[in-house]
């Protein structure tokens, strides 16, 4: 009990007093439309560009499956400003960001740069727990569906997927908790167009706690909801199986 | 539907190599015989197709199942093993109607209500397939495999664990549609008793090698190898 309050302590921040709340609707709004629409974006193209990744991963041999893990996991424990930085230098004018020029894509301050370091900084984490939630599917269960006259794409949609959805649910809400509050490696590049995080600290650089509180307040409330129920359904089917 | 069986399979393993060359006629029984590892269930393995023989040749009828492998879920086999691999997220049922095709599902009614019956699912129709006893989910796996009316039943020791009485439920309920549907049949086990309730005809193994196939009379009065006497003296 103890352990539960010193842990949810942090939330009583939100009743300090520091002021009347400073609502700014226009800054509020635009930081967070940039923040859920290109997370959505970004989401959607994890998902497209994760879940192949994850099913081939958890059917190779164990020898190449280690190198294909070791790589995910360079690019979960990348520090975010590192990785910011990092991306700057990689699609800059030195780099890739020349040839990016050709077609007219600008890869700093734009919602394409915004995009491409929300899919960098989340890929990783749908992949590894989607992985997890794949090899929570008894390989013998898809055998059986196959000898049951089922191609493996059936086979995918009718035991697989069904069996590990709140696995993939739970992928999904931990790339979308890791993207949508990415501040680090954001911040360096796209800055602009401001996200939440963004915002938020260039809200409390400038005007002070009393502006931050509502932005505060709504990053919370799009940002935990969805993880925080993924995690619970899953926990209880759990349970209950 | 009678469709023989024609198997010469090789497979390495880390023990010996399993060499086997067989037939069984369409629409019989055959079993194989002999002591836990010999090799049985490689050979059953490999000829479902969830393993890959190394070398050697699988036919079913007219159809070659290897080489080159014909894709599993194409084969018109049904394989039970000890474990019934009910899927948890469907009831029983929905595991009973899986393997057959949507557009079928009005024609296989009679059928699947005759496997409903027979083997007293209807109490648990529609359970949860995680929420029944061991005993029942044997039944359970058993019509979900005759569901489909396979050409060829490959059954690996699916009666290990279950008690006296149910077994023989359950042999009584194979004899019988092994008898009206016609499929051949190639079982699996280290009890001859199962063995000889539904195959007049056996194979025995010895680390991976035939050493005897015969009808169960010439087996007991000529054992091939001391170890295969042991087997098959009374305890």
């Amino acid at each position: 009990m103890l352990f539960g309050i010193v842990l949810l302590y942090p939330l009583a921040g939100l009743f300090v007093p520091v002021g009347q709340w400073h609502w700014d609707a226009s800054t509020t709004a635009s930081a967070v439309w940039v923040s859920l629409g290109f997370t959505a974006v970004a989401m959607a193209i994890v998902v497209v560009l994760g879940t192949p990744m994850a099913l081939y991963v958890a059917r190779i041999s164990t020898h190449e499956r280690m190198w294909w893990q070791a790589i995910l996991l360079i690019s979960v424990l990348l520090p975010p400003l590192a990785l910011g930085i990092l991306l700057s230098l990689a699609f800059g004018p030195h780099a890739l960001g020349s040839f990016l020029d050709l077609f007219g894509l600008k890869m700093t301050n734009t919602p394409l740069a915004f995009i491409v370091t929300q899919i960098y900084v989340s890929i990783g984490y749908y992949v590894l727990a989607a992985i997890a939630a794949l090899d929570s599917v008894p390989k013998g269960l898809e055998t059986q569906g196959a000898l049951l006259g089922h191609s493996p794409w059936s086979v995918f949609w009718r035991i697989t997927f069904p069996m590990a959805r709140l696995g993939f649910a739970v992928a999904l809400s931990l790339a979308w908790v890791r993207a949508l509050t990415e501040f680090g490696a954001v911040v360096i590049t796209a800055y602009y167009p401001a996200g939440m995080p963004v915002a938020i600290w260039t809200s409390l650089q400038n005007f002070g706690l009393p502006a931050v509180m509502p932005l505060l307040l709504i990053f919370l409330v799009t940002a935990l909801p969805f993880p925080w129920l993924a995690h619970l359904l899953a926990q209880r089917r759990e349970l209950r199986t | 539907m009678n469709c023989a069986l024609d198997a010469n399979v090789a497979k390495v393993r880390k023990d010996f190599t399993v060499e086997a060359a067989f037939q069984v006629a369409g629409g019989t029984a055959c079993g194989l015989f002999g002591v836990s590892g010999a090799g049985k269930s490689t050979i059953l393995s490999c000829i479902a197709g969830t393993e890959q023989p190394d070398r050697g040749y699988v036919r079913l009828g007219e159809l070659t199942l290897f080489p080159p492998a014909f894709p599993v879920y194409l084969r018109p086999i049904g394989y039970l093993t000890q474990d019934p691999y009910l899927f948890p997220h469907l009831n029983v049922a929905q595991n009973i109607c899986f393997g057959i095709a949507e557009h079928n599902g009005a024609a296989d009614k009679t059928w699947i209500n005759e496997l409903r019956d027979r083997l007293q699912l209807d109490s648990i129709w529609r359970a949860p397939s995680y929420a029944i006893s061991g005993g029942q989910a044997r039944r359970v796996a058993l019509a979900r495999m005759l569901a489909r009316k396979p050409n060829l039943v490959l059954l690996d020791e699916p009666f290990t664990g279950l008690d006296r009485h149910l077994v023989r439920e359950l042999l009584d309920a194979l004899g019988h549609w092994h008898k009206t549907l016609g499929f051949t049949m190639l079982l699996v086990d280290h009890e001859s008793e199962v063995l000889e309730r539904l195959c007049p005809q056996t194979i025995a193994i010895e680390a991976g090698r035939i050493v005897q196939q015969a009808a169960w009379s010439e087996l007991r009065a000529n054992p091939a190898t001391p170890l295969l006497a042991q087997l098959l003296a009374p305890l």
